[in-house]
């Protein structure tokens, strides 16, 4: 990525680049894969260097880095605007905060990794489970137990049969969190996927 | 009026009116400032505007660009969402009907609306209720897009949902940014414009789907008719995470399921959670294993988006609880899943 480039989605992140580079910038995001994957990376070490806290859980280096981020002690009221650093700054700060993330990300998943992932739990556990710190919740009645039937099974859940009750759910979804959830939808589904189903063809609408 | 009396009312208005303004500014400034009333603004600008923009979602350590189109135009609101830089799948949605075209899957889901059902997804409302879960407050304002932009976070007071901050156009009340919290301040999924146009007109071609459907399959699933009950009734969640209550019953046929399955909504006003009750092949009546060969049970934990699904096996019934919620939620949910003789909702 040239240093035009990376001043630029610096600057979009900052709010800071004119309309017609941001037009610019879009139509270079949407046919350059690796832009993309630096623009994410900028994004989250931009909202590091911001001091928003970040949890992004996916496979590659930013998944790994977020786990890092996802097991560490994180300020539970973050402003995302404060300590806005200058864009000219951000390389060398997200080069460091990088750095720092994906040493902690080593001890974190070797830490995770002696945790199953999922198991019997009862609700306040389930909360402690995932490292969360415990959140004293508006209701009193938080004395129940989730039977320990299946937790302890694997998860084997076709992401094609899950699209299927996300399409079921989207319409329910309040407007705050259906434009992800469809997002979610369109996003391209992994190579090993199985096709919706393989039964009942019917090619007319 | 003599003369006097008339100048005095001349010299006397203006004050009465700066009077007035001196009077009610604090308070104009504080409906200004209260962050619900801007988000009552946002409702309001999600359900009645026009625009045509294109975004990033970050999510899971990807980013992916997308287009959004949607359209107000004699009551009828129609949206078309399409993914520029992946999968070229898209959804289209107007008053009759949801449709997925999935292009890669050779695919399109079709899902009709239901007579009186939701539409575009319920508004959130933000009630006494929705306090006594989450905090809402104003954080300072700035610029976006090149716009000045309020901002205004949704904080949840426990674990069993997620939060928000969301950067609205202080002239339209947009949201131009938006990011999904979980009750640490931490992102989990990130969308924010790049561009974002509200035009008067959108003419029907920008709602049109560019993807070709020749030769893909149809699957239409969704709420069935009165004649064809669910499979299932009577499965309830015997308990519930603090402030989530039934909002939604009904029968909802999945993918290619020649039964219904049994749809109950549940919700504390802000986050959703739909639980499918679905019965074996083999006890749901009308099955024809010929037609659709049955699903493998499913059991355990998945990520789905920014949310989560968790599947597990009740009296032989397949339960399984989606939404955009922590995991603990929907296991929470699935796990209470059990008979119940109690009374539900009307049906949809």
């Amino acid at each position: 990525m040239s240093e035009q480039i990376r001043e630029q989605v610096s600057a979009f992140l900052d709010g800071e680049l004119p309309n017609s580079e941001t037009e610019l910038l879009l139509k270079r995001l949407t046919r350059d894969e690796e832009l993309r994957e630096s623009f994410a990376r900028y994004a989250l070490i931009g909202e590091a260097v911001r001091g928003a806290s970040i949890s992004l859980r996916t496979k590659g280096f930013a998944g790994r880095v977020n786990v890092a981020i996802d097991g560490g002690t994180v300020p539970a009221d973050t402003h995302p605007l404060k300590a806005r650093a200058p864009h000219w700054w951000r390389p060398f700060a997200g080069a460091a905060v990088a750095a720092g993330v994906a040493a902690v990300a080593v001890v974190a998943l070797q830490q995770r990794a002696v945790s199953p992932a999922l198991r019997p739990v009862t609700a306040q556990n389930a909360v402690l489970a995932q490292g969360a710190v415990a959140v004293p919740t508006p209701v009193e009645n938080l004395s129940y137990t989730v039977p320990p039937t299946t937790a302890a099974v694997p998860a084997v859940m076709p992401p094609a049969r899950l699209t299927k009750y996300m399409f079921a759910h989207s319409r329910y979804s309040s407007a705050l969190d259906q434009r992800g959830l469809v997002a979610d939808m369109l996003i391209e589904a992994d190579e090993q996927q199985p096709a919706v189903g393989e039964a009942a063809a019917h090619t007319s609408p | 009026m003599t003369g006097i009396a008339r100048n005095r009312s001349h010299w006397l208005m203006p004050c009465a009116v700066v009077g007035a303004l001196f009077w009610a500014a604090p308070r104009l400034s504080l409906a200004a400032d209260d962050p619900r009333e801007w988000l009552q603004k946002m409702n309001q600008a999600l359900a009645t505007r026009n625009y045509d923009g294109t975004f990033f979602h970050l999510s899971e350590g990807r980013v992916e660009t997308m287009r959004i189109v949607h359209r107000v135009r004699a009551g009828r609101v129609t949206e078309r969402l399409q993914s520029l830089d992946g999968s070229g799948r898209e959804f289209v949605r107007n008053n009759d009907e949801l449709t997925c075209y999935l292009p890669d899957q050779r695919t399109v889901l079709v899902q009709p609306r239901p007579e009186h059902g939701p539409f575009l997804g319920s508004l959130p409302q933000f009630g006494a209720d929705v306090n006594e879960f989450y905090r809402i407050e104003a954080l300072p304002a700035t610029h976006i897009l090149g716009r000045p932009a309020r901002v205004i976070a949704v904080n949840p007071k426990d674990q069993f949902r997620f939060g928000y901050r969301l950067w609205l156009d202080e002239k339209s009340a947009m949201p131009l940014k938006t990011q999904l919290c979980d009750s640490h301040g931490q992102v989990i999924e990130q969308i924010f414009f790049a561009r974002l146009d509200m035009p008067e007109s959108i003419p029907d071609s920008d709602l049109a789907p560019v993807v070709h459907t020749d030769g893909m399959r149809w699957v239409r699933q969704g709420p069935s008719h009165d004649s064809a009950p669910a499979a299932v009734s009577g499965y309830r969640a015997s308990e519930l995470p603090p402030g989530f209550h039934l909002t939604v019953e009904g029968a909802q046929t999945i993918g290619e399921a020649s039964v219904p399955a049994s749809h109950l909504v549940y919700s504390d006003g802000l986050a959703t959670v739909s639980v499918f009750v679905e019965a074996p092949p083999d006890a749901a009546p009308g099955t024809d294993a010929s037609v659709a060969p049955a699903e493998p049970p499913m059991q355990g934990l998945a990520r789905v988006g920014s949310g989560y699904a968790f599947s597990t096996v009740v009296q032989g019934h397949q339960v399984t609880a989606v939404g955009e919620v922590p995991a603990q939620t929907v296991e929470f949910i699935a796990h209470s899943v059990k008979l119940s003789g109690g009374a539900g909702l009307p049906r949809r």
